[in-house]
């Protein structure tokens, strides 16, 4: 579905510029993620165990001959079930010129949004995932996570990349 | 058509800088004493290209530089001045401040002006010091000689070119014909060259292009004492991809310019003169010219000696329906018309195709054309019309004779860039897993397979891992390259700290991948320092303990097994065990009086870890062997250190022979697979009940033919779930990394194969135990075990139970 409406009092030019975003679900939730940094979407193999990695570190695939690391969201975020069906779909996406596959319940559709459509979320402090989150947008009566996925991903939470000091 | 020079600028770095290496190397080669002219000839060619592309590209500072060695060179090997220990360090000098200067021209750092300035001076000193003395001593001696001394040093001393009329004997006549490539002509290439040129002797500019920028067709006559040899290079050098000739005409050496057949514009030309037909140099073309009426005179075809490429364009546009289009004489802009030119054509032959190209041009051209009009083709195709002209003997002096041959030889070898390299190779790694993929799939079929296919695949597994192992030496270079920069190293360093030092090499030859050998050069640079620095002795202290004062540094490389071994030994004094024991306790290091010699010495390797007395500005700052070892454990090597006090010390280091391809052996550990480096497995081996014992409780251990090894699980050590309840069901395999041998146990041994080593960190980070990973036959992924890692692992668990 494409939601081409404008919402909200008209602002600047700057706000009305439509982003394409991916959303896809964990659990109950939507999240959006900018659409630039999907690569593709595949279906979930059963990846390469990695020795002593956290547990949704879920292992290593070939793809293509390219080794990408398989991150399960729903165990990091702790939503939704764990078993990986012939549905289980996996987001490869390009982010810091590396290459990471994302498990994730489902994937949903591809949006437009601008800046008018993306709300501020409310500060949850102590919470970890907030300072990954972009925003909130709503089309019809869905709620949408936005997130920003490249910090999420980089970040030292995710152990996906060794930190300088190492 | 404007031209990026830029773009040509990185193959001239990388050129030069092979020139330079090549200069030095040959230098330090030398015999001092009783120079072989070979070797004087060949550092003189070297310092002539750089100057010469230097000076084409517009670096003025190289090509100045460049000069003034090339003039002392050229006055050495022309044995004007008797070869000295100090002009080759000049020379040595000279050429570390081309290497700045060129490093400047690319952004690395820059050359120190002074220095420059001083390095010319001084070789300028060295080329004049000498002329004086020299010049003295030969004009007591033959008149005659002292001419030609005179004359020669004028040439080299600069630009004047001092031409005496008289003839001497040894003066002949060269006619030079060049087309220059469009980048010397744009640039000060040409007049570089005939600056050049006019200092050898008298230089008359015949022919030059029209219009823009030198581009064309160049004729110069040269009369000169000089040998071709001396100019052929830079000519070659300037000219568009072999288009060039030297003639030597010996007939015109007395009198220049009168063999030279100018001809008028008309085919009256007296017939005295020496004209010869520009028409066509076949043979049929002169037949058919005869037959067509052009009366008795014999036109005598002359081919400008046109690259391969032109040739061919003109086989194209020569077509007799063109009529008077014939573009065959285009671009010969040149009126000359000069037999013996013509030899060094038939000569060169490759590519020029004299005549063969052309029978059928030749064999048409009666039909169409009458005499008339055969002279106004060649007309319009000369500025200068040639004259039918009859002298039949003629032709005799344009057959071949022996001369030297165009210098530049078919080239041995291509530049192509790394990764278009390391693009093949990934793409044969692909096709590797690929052709495992495809296998597998056959032999799970097993019987319904079709003998046609089984063939066929095992025909494409050979072709496979022969295209592997070709592509894969594309990147094998020989270590010499990195050898060669060493006895520099030693040359400098001993004599700065006044030890007398042989270098002896071995194993040059020794094959070792591209990104290997660039990333040894520095560890094995700090290891020869540090034998220098520490393990040498003084010849005074050498000749108290009784060695002889000189010692010897050997460099050594092999191949043993899947590795390459380099060994950097020294007849010095040896490691002090105990010194290090105290330094290491000074500094708080855990040490005690059991460990192994081996153990001892590896504490050289920790940061900050010297045991020089004094610091001196080559070593003892304690920095350097930690980076050493660090260097080669990156590089996926180790280190070991041998050493005897008052005998000597020996470094070894092991690298493996790639960085891309490894010998593993696939295991299994509960649903996993895993690869072990080949080169780190001893031996496998199914425990019996009670083999195993444990140490206090944690640490087990295996005997293993009388030695006891630390047994470590990998399914714990990783946690995996394994399929075993009891030891005697897996499978030990004794692995031996960095000395320290240890069993690991897995569930079971699937197989040997070569796996192509993916890197885990480009998208994913560091794992401890893991040093890569590969994808299986089945399109899996498998994680390549660091078995050094793992042994690490192994001895600290060993330590904590002792």
């Amino acid at each position: 579905m494409e939601a081409k409406t404008h919402t909200g009092s008209p602002a600047s030019e700057e706000d009305l510029v439509a982003n394409e975003y991916l959303t896809f679900t964990l659990g109950s939730e939507e999240y959006a993620i900018d659409i630039l940094k999907v690569q593709e979407i595949r279906g979930y193999e059963q990846p390469t165990l990695i020795a002593n990695a956290p547990a949704f570190i879920k292992g290593v695939i070939n793809l293509r001959g390219i080794i990408v690391p398989i991150v399960d969201l729903r165990i990091k975020f702790k939503l939704g079930t764990f078993d990986y069906t012939p549905f289980t779909v996996v987001i490869i996406l390009n982010i810091a010129r590396r290459v990471i596959g994302v498990v994730v319940d489902s994937v949903s559709d591809v949006i437009s949004l601008n800046a008018n459509q993306i709300r501020q979320a409310p500060d949850f402090s102590g919470s970890f995932d907030t300072k990954y989150i972009l925003g909130l947008a709503t089309i019809d009566t869905r709620m949408m996570i936005v997130t920003d996925i490249e910090r999420l991903m980089t970040s030292g939470d995710m152990e996906l990349i060794d930190s300088a000091s190492e | 058509m404007a031209i990026d020079m830029t773009q040509f600028y990185q193959v001239f770095f990388e050129e030069s800088a092979e020139h330079l290496a090549a200069m030095e190397a040959l230098l330090l080669e030398l015999d001092i004493d009783n120079p072989d002219s070979e070797q004087l000839n060949a550092i003189f060619r070297a310092a002539h290209s750089i100057k010469g592309s230097a000076g084409t590209f517009g670096f003025n500072d190289l090509a100045e530089t460049t000069h003034i060695l090339e003039n002392l060179l050229d006055r050495i090997r022309k044995h004007e001045l008797v070869l000295r220990g100090d002009m080759v360090d000049a020379f040595l000098e000279c050429g570390d401040r081309l290497r700045e200067m060129l490093d400047g021209h690319q952004g690395r750092g820059q050359a120190d002006p002074l220095l420059v300035e001083a390095i010319c001076t001084k070789l300028r000193q060295l080329s004049s010091d000498e002329v004086a003395s020299e010049v003295l001593d030969l004009v007591d001696s033959a008149p005659a000689e002292t001419l030609s001394v005179v004359q020669q040093e004028s040439f080299e001393e600069d630009e004047v070119a001092v031409i005496s009329p008289m003839v001497d004997s040894g003066r002949r006549v060269y006619d030079i014909q060049f087309v220059p490539t469009a980048i010397s002509a744009r640039g000060d290439g040409v007049a570089n060259l005939l600056d050049e040129l006019r200092t050898m002797g008298e230089l008359e500019v015949i022919t030059q292009p029209h219009g823009k920028e030198g581009e064309g067709f160049w004729e110069v006559r040269l009369t000169t004492g000089a040998d071709r040899e001396s100019f052929a290079d830079q000519i070659d050098f300037i000219s568009d991809n072999g288009a060039w000739r030297i003639a030597e005409d010996t007939s015109v050496a007395v009198d220049g310019s009168t063999a030279f057949g100018f001809f008028g514009d008309s085919p009256g030309v007296p017939d005295s003169v020496r004209g010869y037909g520009f028409f066509d140099k076949s043979a049929e073309a002169r037949a058919t010219a005869e037959t067509d009426g052009l009366g008795s005179d014999d036109a005598y075809g002359f081919f400008e000696p046109l690259p391969g490429e032109l040739l061919a364009a003109l086989e194209a546009v020569a077509v007799p329906d063109e009529g008077e289009g014939y573009g065959f004489f285009a671009p010969l802009k040149t009126p000359r018309i000069e037999p013996s030119a013509a030899a060094p054509v038939i000569e060169e032959g490759d590519g020029f195709g004299f005549f063969s190209p052309l029978p059928p041009v030749a064999v048409e051209v009666p039909s169409i054309l009458d005499a008339s009009k055969l002279a106004s083709i060649a007309l319009s195709g000369s500025p200068a019309a040639p004259a039918a002209a009859k002298e039949p003997p003629v032709l005799a002096r344009a057959v071949p004779k022996p001369a030297a041959v165009a210098a530049a030889s078919g080239d041995s070898s291509i530049r192509v860039s790394i990764e278009k390299v390391d693009q093949l190779i990934n793409l044969v790694g692909e096709l590797v897993i690929t052709q495992a993929m495809l296998l597998q799939t056959a032999t799970q079929m097993q019987e319904q397979v079709p003998e046609r296919l089984t063939v066929g695949l095992a025909q494409l597994e050979r072709n496979t891992r022969d295209l592997q192992e070709s592509v894969m030496s594309i990147r094998m270079m020989q270590i010499s390259f990195v050898f060669s920069r060493f006895p520099r190293v030693v040359r400098d360093l001993s004599s700065k700290l006044g030890k007398q030092v042989e270098l002896k090499t071995s194993g040059e030859t020794t094959e070792l991948d591209k990104s290997l050998i660039e990333r040894i050069t520095d560890p094995l640079t700090h290891l020869i320092r540090n034998s220098l620095d520490h393990g040498i002795e003084s010849p005074e202290k050498r000749v108290a303990a009784g060695k002889s004062p000189v010692g010897t540094i050997t460099l050594k490389a092999y191949h043993q097994g899947g590795n390459i071994v380099i060994e950097v030994g020294d007849d010095g004094a040896g490691l002090p065990r105990q010194k290090i024991l105290d330094k290491a306790r000074e500094k708080g290091l855990p040490v005690s009086d059991q460990m192994s010699d081996q153990e001892v010495f590896h504490l050289i390797f920790e940061a900050g870890f010297s045991t020089a007395d004094q610091v001196t500005d080559v070593s003892g700052r304690g920095v350097g062997m930690d980076v050493v070892r660090r260097n080669i454990q990156e590089m996926g090597g180790r280190v070991e250190i041998d050493s005897m006090i008052g005998v000597g010390t020996r470094m070894t280091v092991r690298l493996p022979l790639t960085l891309a391809i490894l010998d593993g052996m696939s295991v299994a550990v509960g649903d996993q697979t895993y690869i072990l480096p080949l080169s780190y497995v001893i031996e496998s081996l199914q425990p019996e009940p009670g083999d195993i014992k444990t140490l206090s409780n944690q640490g087990r251990v295996i005997q293993v033919r009388g030695e006891y090894l630390p047994v470590l699980v990998l399914p714990e050590l990783f946690g995996i779930k394994s399929k075993w309840r009891n030891f005697t069901q897996g499978i030990m395999i004794v692995i031996d990394a960095d000395g320290t041998k240890a069993a690991l146990c897995v569930d079971a041994l699937i197989g040997q194969h070569q796996v192509v080593i993916k890197s885990l960190e480009a998208n994913y980070r560091r794992v401890t135990g893991v040093s890569g990973a590969t994808i299986m036959g089945d399109g899996h992924v498998a994680l390549i075990l660091d078995v050094s890692a793992i042994a690490g692992m192994a001895r600290s668990m060993m330590q904590k139970v002792g």
